[in-house]
């Protein structure tokens, strides 16, 4: 029996935007048997009160500490035992604990992914590798405005990428993931007729949005109704400017980071089929992000539709 | 696996990557700038060089001297120069030409908003919880020199283009003086590669606009000297490449732009800017006067708290208004702050924020216009740069446009200040510390708004200048001024006395226009 459980955690979201936190992440090499659809909310609140300013890590008693909350509604459904679809809509919240700017709220982005598994075979007696390549796509599910930041609940790009994980399932309970994935992102539309970002005016409202490229290396345990993952994920964008010195972030800004997180998830045996889980996540490094702690709780229910096979 | 499995295998990624960039389209790439067509003026305007001057007494008070003549061996020379030039021009040169084809006032007044937009952006406090000043004896420090807000934008942008103005009328008299035309029109091998005129090429106009624009942008913006210094020179080239000047035609311009832009620096010297930051004396003073008249002194509300911005720049020599007249126009006073009236306009700001529609939170951002930005009156001169575009003006009569535009909004931001810091009246959110503002707050006092104030002085002198789109500027002026409500920084009382202050404001400008003698 694989996959009672679902896996939990770390959507690689921009730092200075709300993480929120997600079963059946797009970077794990976890796939739902076939036929089986788990859907689920998830609760996450994340706070920085120190960002880096460009390389320059700083303070702002203008924002204090920044908190982002959001409440996402989540699915996997295994099409067939190679195939899962998952889709993720989070609604966010924002608010800076001094000076006098407003917070914002709204449904953020939607985003869906497909993971295909490409092979599997077996490694001598010790296990299992397997290779998935995942699509993944996003887009802005309300008229939000990304000119706001760090009070913007997103970047209100469409975006898709292109990734490729390994997995490796030892006989026993532990694993090994590794992934990677290039984002290209679509241009973004401002209210406002001209910029200036990466030293240069811009005399347009459409702002280039740089493509970004992802790596996550995780491992952990799992077992029949325990999954305790730990993972170390880094973002690299691919171009875009820093914030200058006593600026406002921008949405194109060069953001880049590496983040370690960790989960708990336990399946209860009553109700059965019902899971709950726990994640931490801590910003190590960054540029132009903010140096965030996260915590997400979730609840996923799993049902298995019989199949005529 | 069999090559069958495989290529089953691919189909869904090969799928999933169609998907992909269906779902993104081709959408990549932007249109980075305003697309300036080739000028090809709809006038010479052959008369300008009688219109009147700004701060030169009269347009030949430089005196220029009299060309060589063009059948003289060193005139015939410099054509054999351009014909070798352009027998071979790289494409960055071509690219050069282009780039000021459209006409050198659009383009310095493009490359003057970005750099207000690079240098506007307040110091940091450093440890202590103070706040450095910039200092134009040291531009390259932290924090850069200068720090150009609204008031230091507005005020910039006047000096460029009214030295612009002045230096081009002073060409256009010295053109008509010597009639010496273009060496692609006295030549049939020198190509015309941009749309060349019959208007006398001595002294070149470009090369006029690249050293007056030049000394004055150093001045304003000193470390910009190797950008500015660089702009001017492709400029001069630009005009010698593309068959519109010789190099006497561009050393003649040089030299009289720089020293038109001599008389501009001096006034800039002298116009009371370099105390316009105030003391913490005259700070504290202000807020007594408040308090004394039994009113609320405004406060910063940045922690660390922060001096407000250019406390003393309502004291800046106006171009159109003697001191006598700017106070007079002071708008009256703002309702008190423990007025019936006041509680009513504190709780519509919150009203108004607390409720705001998308649409509103658009307008708010499309006229912020705050840190980081070009300011308003950049903005204005965005919207006017169209204008001037499409109107297929000559050189001397953009120039004389955004001149009156921007004189009139450097009255207006001198206007404003003197009444912000005479009332020195809390924002809304000082007043009624649960607004929160969806666009970042100014530090300085409120009354009157500097938005309406200077949106009305600018759509009064752009209602003049094109009156078929009278409407379209009223309209954002209108919308700029209410802007400042949606965005929680400003009662509605500010915008309605700023909207009628900078229309009087603006008004001083259009006499002056109406007497200048360029129709």
């Amino acid at each position: 029996m694989r996959l009672r459980i679902p896996s939990a955690q770390r959507l690689l979201l921009l730092a200075l935007i709300p993480a929120s936190l997600q079963a059946q992440a797009p970077d794990d090499g976890l796939l739902m048997p076939a036929r089986t659809l788990s859907v689920g909310v998830s609760y996450g609140t994340e706070q920085w009160d120190e960002y880096w300013e460009g390389t320059l890590k700083r303070r702002n008693e203008n924002i204090g500490t920044l908190t982002t909350r959001s409440a996402t509604v989540m699915g996997h459904y295994g099409v067939t035992d190679r195939v899962t679809v998952t889709g993720a809509l989070p609604y966010v919240w924002t608010r800076s604990s001094q000076g006098t700017l407003q917070g914002m709220r709204g449904l953020q982005d939607i985003a869906v992914a497909i993971k295909y598994r490409l092979l599997a075979t077996p490694i001598a007696d010790r296990g299992t590798l397997s290779a998935l390549l995942v699509g993944q796509a996003g887009a802005p599910a309300s008229d939000y405005t990304p000119d706001f930041l760090p009070l913007s609940i997103g970047l209100a790009t469409r975006h898709a990428s292109a990734r490729f994980t390994t997995h490796f399932q030892s006989k026993g309970d532990w694993f090994v993931d590794g992934s990677a994935a290039r984002t290209w992102r679509n241009t973004v539309s401002l209210d406002r007729p001209a910029y200036f970002t990466n030293g240069q005016l811009f005399l347009t409202n459409e702002v280039a949005m740089p493509g970004m490229f992802d790596w996550t290396v995780s491992t952990g345990f799992r077992k029949k109704r325990v999954f305790v993952p730990i993972s170390l994920a880094s973002q690299r964008t691919l171009g875009g400017g820093d914030i200058r010195r006593q600026d406002m972030p921008f949405v194109s800004n060069r953001m880049d980071f590496t983040k370690a997180s960790a989960a708990v998830m336990y399946g209860l045996t009553v109700p059965t089929d019902l899971a709950l889980q726990l994640g931490v996540s801590r910003t190590l490094r960054g540029r132009n992000v903010g140096q965030a702690t996260a915590i997400t709780l979730g609840v996923l229910h799993t049902f298995r539709f019989r199949a005529a096979r | 696996m069999t090559i069958p499995t495989i290529r089953l295998r691919l189909a869904v990624p090969a799928a999933l990557v169609c998907a992909g960039a269906l779902f993104l389209g081709c959408d990549d790439s932007i249109q980075t700038t305003e697309v300036l067509p080739p000028l090809d003026a709809a006038s010479l305007d052959a008369d300008a060089g009688n219109w009147r001057m700004i701060v030169l007494a009269a347009p030949a008070q430089i005196a220029v001297a009299a060309p060589t003549p063009v059948t003289s061996p060193a005139y015939v020379a410099e054509l054999a120069t351009i014909r070798a030039a352009q027998a071979s021009l790289t494409d960055a040169q071509r690219a050069s030409i282009a780039k000021w084809s459209g006409g050198g006032v659009l383009r310095w007044n493009q490359v003057m908003r970005e750099l207000v937009a690079r240098y506007n952006l307040p110091p940091a406090p450093i440890a202590d919880g103070s706040y450095p000043v910039p200092d134009a004896e040291n531009p390259f420090g932290d924090p850069n020199f200068p720090f150009a807000n609204p008031a230091y934008a507005a005020r910039a942008y006047s000096y460029v283009s009214a030295a612009q103005a002045d230096a081009l009328k002073s060409a256009w008299y010295w053109k008509y003086q010597y009639n010496r035309p273009s060496p692609a029109k006295i030549d049939a091998t020198v190509a015309a590669l941009v749309p060349v005129s019959t208007l006398p090429s001595y002294p070149s106009e470009d090369a006029v606009l690249s050293g007056v624009s030049a000394e004055l942008l150093k001045l304003l913006f000193p470390a910009a000297v190797e950008e500015i210094t660089r702009l001017a020179a492709e400029e001069r080239s630009a005009a010698l490449w593309s068959g519109k000047a010789t190099s006497s035609d561009v050393a003649a311009g040089l030299a009289l732009g720089k020293a038109v832009a001599a008389s501009f620096v001096a006034r800039a010297g002298a116009d009371g800017m370099r105390t316009a930051g105030g003391s913490a004396v005259l700070w504290k003073s202000l807020a007594d006067a408040a308090t004394a008249r039994g009113e609320i002194a405004w406060v910063s509300q940045e922690t660390p708290a922060r001096p407000p911005m250019l406390a003393n720049f309502g004291q800046v020599r106006t171009w159109m208004l003697t001191p006598a007249q700017l106070v007079a126009e002071r708008p009256a006073p703002p309702p008190s702050t423990s007025s019936a009236q006041m509680l009513l306009e504190v709780a519509e700001v919150k009203s108004v924020v607390n409720g705001l529609t998308r649409d509103q939170l658009a307008v708010a951002h499309r006229w912020n216009d705050g840190a980081g930005t070009y300011t308003p009156p950049g903005h204005w001169n965005d919207i006017a740069a169209e204008h001037v575009r499409d109107a297929r003006m000559s050189e001397v009569r953009a120039a004389r446009a955004f001149a009156l535009l921007n004189m009139a909004m450097h009255d207006a931001a001198v206007a404003c200040w003197e009444t912000k810091f005479y009332y020195f009246n809390p924002r809304p959110s000082q007043m009624d510390p649960s607004i929160r503002t969806p666009i970042g707050l100014p530090n300085f006092p409120a009354y009157s708004s500097g938005h309406s104030t200077f949106s009305a002085a600018a759509a009064t002198v752009l209602s003049y200048l094109f009156p078929a789109s009278s409407t379209e500027f009223s309209a954002l002026r209108d919308e700029a001024a209410i802007s400042r409500l949606y965005g929680g920084i400003h009662y509605r009382s500010d915008i309605e006395r700023g909207k009628e202050h900078g229309a009087r404001i603006g008004e001083y400008t259009v006499r002056f226009a109406e007497q200048d003698l360029a129709r």
